[in-house]
């Protein structure tokens, strides 16, 4: 994989740097703020398949990386943008999300210490799949005030849609919670029926489903 | 004589003299207002219209005493501070603007300063014109008189003159000496003379239309306070932003050399001998980075709150000067405890002005000393033999020191003169 970093923190950067290029991957670039982000992604060529973007970056460390993610997202629909930061902000993901779901990722930082899970989710977002971490599909399950609805879920059914709102796949979640795939998918299918949502074979369009129907309740 | 002389060559004099003259103009339609304003709000304040025409007046009495006030100002040099105007809670509406009129004091005293200020006026309005008027008049008299009509005296001759008494005119050269004297006296002291008769009309301008004492009190309290909350907000955002990118984004590197780690000694597990070395490299970076979160959040938590000053600011300054690469000598003596607030601002100011010390002055040799000087004050004085020049200028490090000072009643000095040697001293009160 072509990947371009932008991380403010050098530690950080150079620790991402490291951890990705030991894996075998190409490091495009390495930059500290949002501007230079956009100017390194032009420069690249051939184009890179996926950008690792943090939140909080100068001038003014409010949410340029958030900014940098949605234009490169606008002006490059073929790069995937994986973007972290330390804290989990439900209006970011919403934000992100907002273009569309295939090939977008908002990972907490911290998760990179679980190096082949980053790994992963950076390789999941560059083929344009949804990676959400998991405490933020917490906070926005949290956040909604569906949970009239949500009861009617069962426990089991709850987790299958919190792994779906994180974006994985059937078979992901099968592995996860240790079911057949085909138990996963009547689960699925049980949920999408007691929310009224309509059903949907592709795993980005069912993240937004999901999202959206949660953040509805807000 | 250049005594005399000098006061009319300068303006104020002048400008004197026009105030005691208009003054007593604008004194006269003041009374007959007040006083009209005193007989129909008495009258109909017993009417629904009284009260809000009462606090109407008041609002334009403090527009009068306004007047008052720059007039003073421009030709009297007497600054005089402008009062706060009336508050009234914002949603009250009507009623609220009537009652905020109605308890608005400068209103009141504005009212009583167009009364008591007319006989004020007179008396320096007659003192003015008294020393100026005839003064001049006086040394003019031999010209003067020429062009009064001459009288028939009882002694049958015809004099021009002023008649002092039954048989004495001053129309002989004796007498016209004496009343051109008199008239050089009278000038030469006229401008003195003005200035003291105005010193009523100061002196109520000074106690009726300034702020009181209470009120220039609770302006600065609340001035300080404003200060103390965006202090606060402001040194909670540092302490995130360092602990953000400082401790924090380091634990994340420790945590991802140690993920790093693992998967090396997973491989390690595989059968690949290299993976040892490469694991132990990445677990001596995450050792490195770990020990140096630990020194980082300890800089932090002793800008938070240093834990040696539960000890007292004598341990507290002592450990303090040992950390300033200047040789910094500390002499305390605190026969009473100041309160823990105080000694933790004492502590926080010492630090900076030691900052101060070493990024500036250039300076050999530093002292710091804390002492009690008794009216229950505390004293710190912090000093350099560097090359001075400190100054407090608005926005630089020192205004912001003497601000958040100012918060408890402290006073800040600076004594230094470019080439030194600076001393700063720091009063603050023993109990917050």
């Amino acid at each position: 994989m072509r990947i371009v970093i932008a991380e403010d923190a050098a530690v950080l950067r150079d620790g991402l740097v490291e951890l990705l290029t030991r894996r075998g991957h190409e490091v495009v670039a390495a930059v500290g703020d949002g501007e230079s982000l956009r100017a390194a992604v032009e420069a690249a060529d051939p184009a890179p398949d996926v950008a690792v973007v943090d939140i909080r970056m100068p001038p003014s460390f409010t949410d340029e990386g958030l900014r940098a993610a949605v234009t490169l997202r606008r002006d490059h629909p073929g790069l995937g943008v994986l973007v972290f930061s330390q804290y989990v902000e439900t209006r970011y993901a919403v934000e992100l999300l907002a273009g569309g779901a295939d090939g977008v990722g908002y990972l907490l930082k911290e998760r990179v210490a679980d190096v082949r899970d980053f790994v992963d989710a950076l390789t999941r977002v560059a083929g344009g799949g949804t990676v959400l971490d998991p405490e933020v599909v917490t906070a926005l399950i949290g956040a909604g005030r569906r949970d009239g609805e949500l009861e009617t879920l069962t426990t089991r059914e709850r987790e299958v849609l919190a792994l779906m709102a994180e974006g994985r796949s059937n078979t992901a979640i099968a592995n996860a919670v240790f079911l057949t795939q085909g138990a996963v998918e009547k689960n699925v299918t049980s949920i999408f029926a007691k929310l009224g949502l309509p059903p949907s074979s592709d795993d980005h369009r069912r993240v937004l489903a999901v999202l959206r129907y949660l953040r509805s309740g807000e | 004589m250049d005594t005399v002389l000098r006061p009319f060559r300068t303006r104020r004099t002048w400008a004197e003299l026009l105030y005691a003259l208009v003054a007593v103009v604008l004194g006269m339609a003041g009374i007959v207002v007040a006083v009209l304003a005193l007989y129909a709000g008495g009258l109909l304040s017993i009417t629904l219209v009284g009260l809000p025409l009462v606090a109407l007046w008041l609002r334009g009495a403090g527009l009068l005493g306004r007047l008052h006030r720059w007039l003073a100002g421009r030709l009297l040099g007497a600054e005089v501070g402008e009062p706060a105007g009336p508050r009234a809670t914002p949603g009250s509406g009507f009623f609220g603007w009537v009652g905020a009129g109605l308890r608005w004091t400068p209103g009141w005293r504005a009212w009583a300063f167009l009364i008591v200020q007319f006989p004020a006026a007179l008396a320096g309005y007659v003192i003015a014109v008294t020393f100026w008027f005839y003064g001049a008049f006086f040394v003019a008299y031999p010209v003067l008189r020429l062009v009064m009509p001459a009288e028939l005296g009882d002694d049958g001759r015809f004099h021009n003159g002023i008649q002092l008494w039954e048989a004495g005119y001053l129309d002989t050269w004796p007498w016209i000496l004496a009343v051109v004297v008199t008239g050089i006296l009278l000038l030469a002291a006229a401008p003195w003379a003005t200035h003291w008769g105005l010193w009523p009309q100061r002196f109520l301008v000074r106690v009726l239309l300034g702020p009181t004492a209470m009120s220039q009190r609770v302006r600065d309290l609340e001035a300080t306070r404003a200060l103390a909350v965006e202090d606060a907000a402001a040194a909670l955002r540092r302490v995130e932003r360092d602990l953000h990118d400082g401790a924090q984004a380091r634990m994340v590197a420790v945590a991802m050399k140690l993920g790093m780690a693992r998967d090396e000694l997973d491989e390690l597990q595989d059968g690949d001998p290299a993976a040892l070395t490469r694991a132990r490299a990445l677990v001596d970076t995450a050792h490195a980075g770990a020990k140096q979160a630990v020194a980082e959040l300890r800089d932090l938590a002793r800008g938070i709150h240093p834990p040696v000053l539960d000890n007292g600011l004598p341990d507290a300054l002592a450990s303090l000067a040992a950390r300033v690469p200047v040789p910094v000598a500390v002499t305390t003596d605190l026969p009473e405890r100041p309160a823990p607030s105080i000694e933790t601002i004492a502590y926080f100011c010492a630090a900076e002005l030691l900052t101060n010390v070493v990024k500036h002055a250039r300076a050999r040799q530093a002292t710091v000393a804390v002492t009690e000087p008794g009216d229950g004050r505390l004293r710190l004085t912090v000093g350099d033999d560097g090359t001075g020049g400190a100054r407090t200028v608005p926005g630089s490090g020192l205004a912001g020191l003497a601000d958040r000072i100012r918060t408890v009643d402290g006073t800040l000095t600076v004594d230094s003169p470019a080439g030194g040697p600076t001393t700063i001293a720091v009063e603050l009160p023993l109990r917050a």
